[in-house]
């Protein structure tokens, strides 16, 4: 499973590391880090992954596969 | 209670597909169904109000992601519900039984047009966005009605467009929900962005038939090419006639997304919470609340105790150009407790202190993610020794 960010539509809310910490985190200015860029998210990570890409409030977050 | 009963979800909704993967999640295996209106299945709907509106592209990044539920999906409205027989009945005449319901319908637009007035444009399905983007093509002028979020939002994306537009309620903008002192400052703020305000002492009702106007209590008629009722919600409780369940705010739920009947839990815009004595009955329908409503339904449904509260008061908007992102207790009274960086200047941090030690933070025009907000909103640490 890959995920796309996109980075121009994403104002920073947070509500993705609400629920998949260990998939998404941002700094204190709101820059979002996604940890599997380029590569598969963890079967481990995939449910809290799916939440957090539902949660996105302005659908910045895309499942690609 | 065993793990192979069966939960059915009604409403493919951000609160219905929370609590069905939080379901899953804590250990749900037995048949899980979800029942949604939408044909096209669930979406996004904040960014119908932004990003939709501005840009047709937006359009097919809506979906929710269903993969991994191992849930039954029917597209059919639901129409009836027998709470007793447990079972619910769809439009295209489906019969779905249950041992667990998770009501999650959502709301519809408020409508304000007289029984056959045509033409009145609302802002709540990926459609009514659909429409109000192509009226705004080419529409001249407009007039919102409803100075909430949603309303102060369409009159932004008009401005934007170029449009003028005026927005009408009978209090300031966003004032009922955020109180006088922020409402004076978006107020101020959104008239230097082009954006003309008029207070009603009344109730406006739509004139025209296809709908061309406001009428005034005072007797003044407004008219433009466009009129876009932004006048809140509805929820969705038509099918739960007869149940007991809903009443003029939707259904009520506890702490515990509990609902009066047994076996029926809610989630989401359909819901308020119950007053206890010292709170009012209250609505809190906002994008943060139905995902903490569906995590808390999905674990009283499975007689576990809530991961976390059902609320999340975490709210946001865009107006005049500016972003706001508030998290903690509204409206908010008088003057803030302390701000950082200027609000003329659109870059401010702005907190409220309350008397239990909790603050609510206003981030306006600041890019700040929702867990520094909470950190700043939460009661103060005791000093360090």
């Amino acid at each position: 499973m890959k995920i796309s960010v996109d980075h121009p539509r994403c104002e920073g809310h947070g509500l993705c590391a609400d629920q998949a910490p260990d998939v998404f985190s941002l700094d204190d200015e709101a820059e979002l880090t996604y940890h599997f860029e380029g590569t598969d998210v963890p079967d481990e990570h995939r449910p809290a992954a799916r939440a957090a890409v539902n949660a996105c409030p302005v659908a910045a977050l895309r499942v690609l596969s | 209670m065993t793990a192979r009963r069966s939960v059915l979800i009604v409403g493919e909704s951000l609160a219905g597909i929370t609590a069905a993967r939080h379901l899953r999640a804590l250990g749900h295996t037995g048949p899980l169904t979800i029942i949604g209106a939408e044909e096209h299945g669930a979406y996004s709907r904040p960014p119908l109000s932004k990003a939709v509106l501005k840009d047709p592209a937006a359009d097919h990044t809506l979906g929710l992601v269903l993969d991994g539920l191992d849930a039954e999906v029917i597209r059919s409205p639901a129409v009836t519900a027998d709470t007793r027989g447990r079972t619910v009945t769809t439009a295209d005449g489906r019969q779905v039984d249950y041992d667990a319901l998770i009501v999650a319908t959502g709301a519809d637009a408020r409508r304000l047009a007289a029984p056959g007035q045509r033409g009145e444009l609302v802002l709540r399905t990926l459609d009514d966005a659909r429409l109000l983007r192509a009226r705004l093509a080419d529409a001249g002028s407009a007039i919102v009605l409803g100075a909430g979020f949603l309303g102060m939002e369409v009159a932004s994306a008009c401005v934007a467009r170029g449009i003028p537009v005026t927005v009408v309620d009978t209090d300031q903008p966003l004032e009922r929900i955020l109180g006088g002192h922020l409402s004076a400052v978006i107020t101020a703020r959104a008239a230097e962005y082009g954006i003309r305000f008029v207070q009603a002492t009344g109730f406006a009702t739509l004139t025209g038939d296809p709908v061309r106007g406001v009428a005034l209590p005072d007797g003044t008629e407004l008219t433009a090419d466009l009129v876009v009722t932004c006048a809140g919600e509805v929820p969705c409780v038509d099918w739960l006639a007869g149940t007991g369940l809903a009443d003029r705010l939707g259904v009520g739920i506890d702490h515990a997304c509990a609902t009066t009947v047994p076996g029926v839990f809610a989630a989401g815009d359909v819901t308020y919470f119950r007053g206890d004595g010292t709170l009012p009955d209250r609505r809190a329908p906002f994008w943060s609340n139905a995902v903490a409503q569906g995590r808390t339904a999905a674990a009283s449904v499975l007689g576990l105790p809530s991961p976390g509260p059902p609320q999340d008061d975490y709210f946001w908007t865009e107006v005049a150009g500016l972003t706001l992102k508030i998290v903690g207790r509204l409206p908010l009274l008088g003057a803030a407790t302390t701000v950082q960086g200027s609000v003329t200047d659109g870059r401010a941090l702005l907190t409220w202190g309350h008397a239990d030690g909790t603050s609510t933070v206003v981030a306006y025009g600041l890019r700040k993610p929702v867990g520094a907000l909470r950190a700043l909103a939460a009661p103060s640490s005791p000093p360090a020794p």
